[in-house]
């Protein structure tokens, strides 16, 4: 079953076009969002987490129709998300932030405790959990926003750029995360990473210039690398680049 | 700690209450000095400038450092926008009175309520429009503009935009007032602050 359904979706920014008529299904699963800065990418998932009004097209999550603010708290309540900055308060622990959004998102209250107990210790931060938050490293502060994103056990997650800041052992540890959480639920990750879509992603998204530029899984991607002679250093950079210029070239063609 | 609490310390309200606390004691203090110098009957100061002061703190606690994820929230923000608002001003003008007591039918307790109610209004206003941070501004700018450039002004126009330099008992002045707190205050308890940072 989808859990997401986008239509023709619309996301202008003053006089810039952000998402121009994005059309997009996905289920349960890791879904790499890939793409230029710029491309679209956080506009899409601000959209998706219900941040970001579109100013066209329809987007349906869980079976709930956005355009319906009624609606919204439904989805709100079984959706993690997960900004590019999350702005902590720097005088909460570890535990009173993921508490905080656990409030937020109408946990029951006798449910929070141990809800937050385990969010903190999936991202692996149970030893920190009365530690302010003021106190921790990047890598630390991002695994805090991470744990802030599982703690009411969402249907839908979406990461916006969630391993900026983490070394490369917490990065491993994290995909590690993803693929569990993608077994259950939909989880979109956008990043620049392409060795991070690689390791942990069932599906790929490759968006430029507003609009999908390419959909397929990791495998098929690396694939398209090695045919069209893609540039790069790593196989799915490769495909990458190779996905690019394929759908800029036929959009060229098509203006012409 | 239960989430009303965490909502109070996400919105540093401890500290908000210090320095409403430590502003009426100012104010006290400084009402009291001015009686014992040159100009005994002088309030206007305290009138005037005291609820500023209260209103640019009140308005610094309106700031949210995490106004993306506030916006995934479930629970409704409204009744806790209200409860902050309502709740400092009424504090404010509360713990103020005090320093100007007597008198109410000129600069006592009515025209400091009057003013604190004003100027927060306008802060609030502020706070959407421009943000927490600099929600302090246009009341700022306007009261000491008033405060400086209203002397010798008559009129019924002037009791209604020199509102904070009016006796209590005009009404005029209290139209001003109570419609900016009920403005600015509408504005955002519906709204919220404006969003600050990179994407503010």
């Amino acid at each position: 079953m989808s859990t997401i359904r986008v239509t023709g979706l619309r996301v202008r920014h003053r006089r810039t076009v952000a998402l121009d008529g994005v059309d997009l299904t996905l289920g349960t699963g890791v879904h790499g969002l890939l793409g230029p800065n710029g491309a679209g990418k956080t506009s899409l998932i601000r959209v998706l987490a219900t941040v970001a009004r579109p100013s066209g097209g329809r987007v349906e999550i869980l079976g709930e129709d956005l355009s319906d603010h009624r609606r919204r708290g439904e989805v709100r309540r079984r959706l993690g998300y997960l900004p590019q900055e999350f702005g902590y308060y720097p005088g909460f622990t570890v535990r009173e932030f993921v508490a905080y959004v656990a409030w937020l998102k109408e946990l029951p209250a006798a449910a929070i405790p141990a809800a937050v107990e385990r969010a903190v210790a999936r991202v692996g931060l149970a030893d920190r959990i009365d530690v302010r938050i003021r106190t921790l490293s990047g890598g630390m502060v991002r695994r805090v926003g991470i744990a802030q994103a599982i703690v009411n056990e969402p249907r839908l997650l979406l990461f916006d750029e969630p391993t900026a800041g983490l070394d490369p052992e917490q990065r491993v540890e994290f995909r590690a995360l993803l693929r569990e959480l993608g077994t259950a639920a939909t989880v979109i990750v956008s990043t620049h990473l392409v060795e991070d879509v690689a390791a942990a992603c069932t599906e790929v998204t490759l968006v430029d210039a507003g609009r999908i530029a390419y959909q397929g899984n990791p495998d098929t991607l690396i694939a398209l690398g090695e045919s069209s002679e893609g540039t790069g250093d790593h196989p799915m950079e490769r495909g990458y680049t190779a996905a690019l210029r394929a759908h800029r070239t036929s959009a060229a063609g098509a203006a012409r | 700690m239960t989430g009303p609490l965490l909502y109070a310390r996400s919105r540093a309200l401890p500290v908000t209450l210090a320095a409403l606390a430590g502003t009426a004691v100012f104010a006290l203090w400084a009402a009291h000095r001015m009686e014992m110098y040159l100009d005994p009957d002088r309030r206007v100061p305290i009138v005037a400038l005291a609820p500023l002061l209260a209103a640019a703190m009140i308005g610094a606690s309106l700031r949210t450092p995490s106004d993306e994820l506030d916006r995934t929230a479930v629970r409704p923000w409204w009744p806790l926008r209200l409860g902050q608002l309502a709740g400092l001003t009424a504090l404010a003008a509360a713990l103020m009175s005090p320093a100007v007591l007597g008198h109410p039918d000129v600069f006592g307790p009515p025209a400091l309520i009057r003013n604190t109610l004003g100027c927060t209004g306008v802060t609030a206003a502020a706070a959407v429009l421009l943000g927490a941070r600099l929600s302090w501004l246009p009341a700022f700018g306007y009261v000491s503009a008033v405060y400086l450039g209203s002397s010798g002004v008559r009129g019924r126009a002037a009791t209604v935009w020199a509102w904070p330099m009016q006796p209590g008992a005009q009404p005029g002045a209290w139209a001003a007032a109570l419609g900016a707190f009920v403005v600015g205050g509408a504005l955002y308890v519906v709204l919220g602050a404006r969003p600050e940072g990179p994407r503010g």
